[in-house]
Parts: C-alpha cells; structure tokens; sequence
C-alpha cells in the first residue's frame, strides 16, 4: 500500500458543516473552533452542549476521505466537562439524536470510550480499520456523554486525521508547481 | 433569506366553524396559509412548503414539501370537508417533525408553522410535556412558530403555546403571534407579524407583536410610521421625498413663498412624524387639541408638544411656521391610524 501521508483533514471541510445541541450561537460556531489542535490554556470558542451533555456534529467533506485518527481535545481546567462517550456515524447526514443513541455498532461505525487523558493530552485515536472509513463523505461524531455525567459537554478541538482520496486540492490542480514528494 | 423547508399544521378542529373570523375561522385559516406559502416561496426559490393537519380523525399530511401552490389549495379544499374532532398537538408535531426530516433537499433549514385555534386539552394542555417537546425541537435545530387565533389564544401568564415557542427558539427564529378576532384579515396580520418578517428580510427584532404591544409603539418602530413589509412601495417614496424635501426646503426657506413648501408637506410630515415617533404617546390628546385648534384658527401652532423638532422651532419664521402648521395636520392623519391597535 502506498504509504500516504496522513494529514489534518479539516483542510477538506465544507461550510455545511454543522453542529446539533450547541449552546449559543448559530450551529456553526463549529467554525471558530481552533482548526488544529493548540495548546490553549483558555480556549477563546470552545464547543458548549447547550442543556444536555450531547452533541452531534456533522462534518461535510468536499471530496470522499479516508479517516485514520481523530482527535478530540477539552483544556485542562474544563476536562471533567470533555466528552467521554463518541459514536461515530459516517455518511449519515440526517441521523438524529435518537437514532444515534439507540445504535450501537455495526450501525455506528465505531463507539469509542474515551479517557481523560486522551481528551486532556488531544493525543490522536488510531480508528479502526473499517470499510466505511475509506469512503467518509459526511462524517457524523455524536458525543453522548462527558466525563463529569453534568449537562455541559465542552470541546475546546477537533482534528481528524487521514488522507483525501482525490488528492491535495488546489495544488494538484494547478499543474504549475514542480512535482513535490507527496 | 433564509432557506428553509417549512410544515404548516392546520387546525380543522370543530372550533374551526365558528364564525369570528370572516368568513370562518377556517376560511381565514386557509387564506393565511396561502399567504404564507406564497411568502416562503417567493423569498426564495429553494423553499419548499408542506401541509398537515392536526385534528379530525388525527395528525395527517396532505401534501408533502412542494413548491407548487396547486397543490396546497387542492389540500386545503380537501380539508375543509374533514372539519371535526379535537387537536392534538404533540403528537401533529412529532408528525411534522418526521416530514421534515425525510425532506428531499436536506441543506434545508426546518420550520414548522402551527394554526391553533382551539383550546389545549389533554396532553397539550400539560406544560411540561410540551416543554419537553420544545427542547427536542430546539435540539434539532427545528424553528416553530404558533399562530394562535379563536380559542387558541390563552390568557395570562398560562400560556402554555408562548412557553413552548420560547423553549423551542433559538437565535430568535421562533415566534408566538396572537391574532384576536377583529376587522383585520387574519393574513394581513401575518404578514405585518414577526412569523414572515424573515422572509422580507426584515431583522425579526423589530416586529413587535401586534396584541401586546404598547399604544402607538408598533408603528413607532417603523420610519416614517409605516410598515415597510406592508407597503413597501410607500415607504420608499416616502423617504425618497423626505431627502428630496430637506433638500427643497433649504432652499425654500429662504426665498420660495410658502405656497412651495406647502406642496411639499405631506410629503415631509411623514419624516417628521417620524423623528420622536414614539413621542406621539405622551402628546396624545393635548397635541391632537392643539392642531385642531390651529387648524381652526389658522394660526401658529404652539411647537411645545413636540419635542422632537426644538431644533427648527426657535429659528422659525412666519412662513416656515405656516408650512408647519399644515405639516402638523398631517402628522394627526398620520398619529390617527396608531390609534386602533389601542382598541384590541
């Protein structure tokens, strides 16, 4: 197999992205959330839960992905507050909040128990190997639950992780740049 | 302008054949939901717009999100020979709720649109039940507006249809309007109201709604006292010839007679109604006897009950006393139609 590099896949992410039960503003506060995991020590737009702990985003591609990591990350002071319970969903732009609470795999591609330290060190999650994740168009991450089991669930950033199956966008396309070793 | 796939609920519920509502309440039911199909669809070409009801036999889709009004009037006149039974609200929601998730173009937002003019009874009238309902609505990022009407209306601080739209809205996309019965259509209304504002591209902060807001404030709100989304056409010309007129006047004031200023008048008693607007209140009844009196007498008019112009009035001379004299009376046909709202 050809060894890819793996690479943030937010570079790939559409507007229509966006995020169900967020306190606040818009659905798309998604946007301001930091687009590479930083350490922040006070996140200036983190991802709120508004009322009950779960959250459930929708994040639209502009090409078919192949997922590999992901990357989930609450800051420190707020840990008791990042999400522990993740399932996630792919190609599945309509599921709602009941549908993706009762599913368990082989519905949901993965369901994934998160440590805290894996939140609070935003270390990347290998995922496993499934079908499903060689052809992500829309890529649905439902948080269940958090750590403290209250009714904020925070998330300070988001990555994921993997390759584009149509190439680096605009620089492929152009055709002007040497050939670079990607 | 948002797009957005709408669900109306109707209400064909037996309270539906009451008549104080011209023709019947669902008459003027049916003739709002054209109205709004007609609102959604022209903002933008994408909308799409379904239609339900709620009562009768149970909650049943008539036409599923569609662009064609054809087929919408067909429902309606359908519905109307299903008049019977009793709403039931949550679960006619729940319903809604089904339709637009299945709907075809999923970049769509969700709106649902609900008629009721008949009491909550059962589990609608149960507060938490439908607060619940909200909140799962809200969470779906599902927009609700209630327009209640007949005895749909509730009093007080019960409202169990107000707290439900205030737990179902989100950054302001969901509202509550109550339309008495009265001279009014029960379509204009909505169009004036807050559920089509967004549609006009209107901010939906500056409707007020019509039953609870204060004497003179609705069109308070408003430049030049009237309604942009109900005449759009008279509020441009009314402010292209209030810059034209403080143009004019400039002019005017100095060599013109004051037969020139007085043609242009009407057309700047407008704007200058609309400089303390809400001001109009406290004038009221001594303003109005004041005008009268100057009208009678023809003489200068004491500025004093209206504050707004200070400016002008140390400086006036006695033409431009006179032009606003004539300008006064037709700030009262202007302050005359804020009266009615008071009434209901």
């Amino acid at each position: 197999m050809a060894d890819d590099k793996i690479e943030s896949l937010l570079a790939y992410m559409e507007n229509q992205t966006t995020c169900l039960n967020v306190a606040g503003d818009s659905p798309n506060a998604l946007k301001n959330l930091p687009r590479t995991k930083q350490r922040v020590k006070d996140s200036s737009l983190p991802l709120l839960s508004n009322d009950d702990p779960q959250l459930l985003l929708n994040v639209h591609f502009n090409q078919a992905v192949r997922l590999r990591k992901l990357i989930i990350h609450t800051a420190e002071a707020h840990i008791s507050q990042g999400p522990a319970l993740v399932k996630l969903f792919v190609n599945r732009p309509t599921i709602d909040f009941e549908e993706a609470e009762n599913e368990g795999e082989p519905q949901a591609v993965q369901v994934i128990e998160l440590t805290q330290e894996q939140v609070q060190s935003g270390e990347p999650i290998s995922l496993r190997f499934a079908m499903q994740f060689q052809k992500v168009s829309t890529l649905q991450i439902f948080v269940q639950s958090n750590f403290e089991d209250g009714d904020v669930t925070r998330i300070d950033a988001l990555d994921l992780l993997g390759t584009p199956t149509l190439g680096g966008g605009a620089r492929d396309l152009s055709g002007l740049h040497k050939e670079e070793d990607s | 302008m948002p797009i957005e796939a709408t669900i109306i609920i109707l209400d064909n519920s037996e309270f539906m054949r009451n008549g104080d509502y011209q023709p019947s309440r669902f008459h003027a039911q049916s003739d709002a939901v054209n109205t709004v199909f007609q609102s959604k669809v022209d903002s933008n070409p994408e909308n799409s717009v379904g239609l339900m009801t709620m009562a009768g036999k149970g909650p049943e889709v008539l036409v599923t999100n569609t662009k064609d009004l054809g087929q919408v009037l067909a429902a309606i006149h359908t519905a109307s020979g299903k008049i019977g039974g009793n709403t039931d609200i949550p679960t006619a929601i729940a319903v809604a709720q089904l339709a637009l998730k299945h709907r075809q173009n999923k970049n769509l937002r969700q709106r649902i649109i609900a008629f009721v003019g008949s009491p909550m009874e059962g589990p609608a009238a149960d507060e938490r039940n439908m607060i619940k309902l909200a909140k799962k609505l809200k969470k779906n990022n599902v927009a609700v507006d209630i327009v209640a009407f007949g005895d749909g209306m509730e009093e007080g601080e019960q409202s169990v249809l107000k707290a439900f739209v205030d737990n179902a809205n989100s950054n302001d996309n969901s509202h509550y309007v109550s339309i008495p019965p009265g001279p009014q259509l029960l379509s204009d209304v909505l169009v004036s109201s807050a559920v089509l504002a967004g549609d006009h591209g209107i901010p939906e902060e500056l409707m007020g709604n019509p039953e609870a807001a204060a004497p003179g404030a609705p069109t308070g709100n408003f430049e030049f006292g009237v309604d942009p989304s109900l005449d759009p056409e008279l509020a441009l010309a009314l402010r292209m010839s209030m810059e034209e007129e403080q143009a004019r006047q400039a002019a005017a004031a100095a060599t013109q007679p004051p037969a020139s200023a007085t043609e242009a008048a009407p057309a700047a008693a407008k704007p200058d109604a609309a400089y303390p607007p809400d001001e109009a209140d406290d004038d009221d009844e001594e303003a109005l006897l004041k005008r009268a009196l100057a009208m009678s007498e023809g003489d200068d008019v004491d500025m004093s009950g209206h504050d707004g112009e200070d400016d002008e009035d140390e400086d006036m001379s006695e033409d431009e006393a006179i032009a606003k004299a004539i300008q006064m009376s037709m700030k009262e046909n202007a302050g005359e139609p804020k009266e009615p709202p008071k009434k209901s």
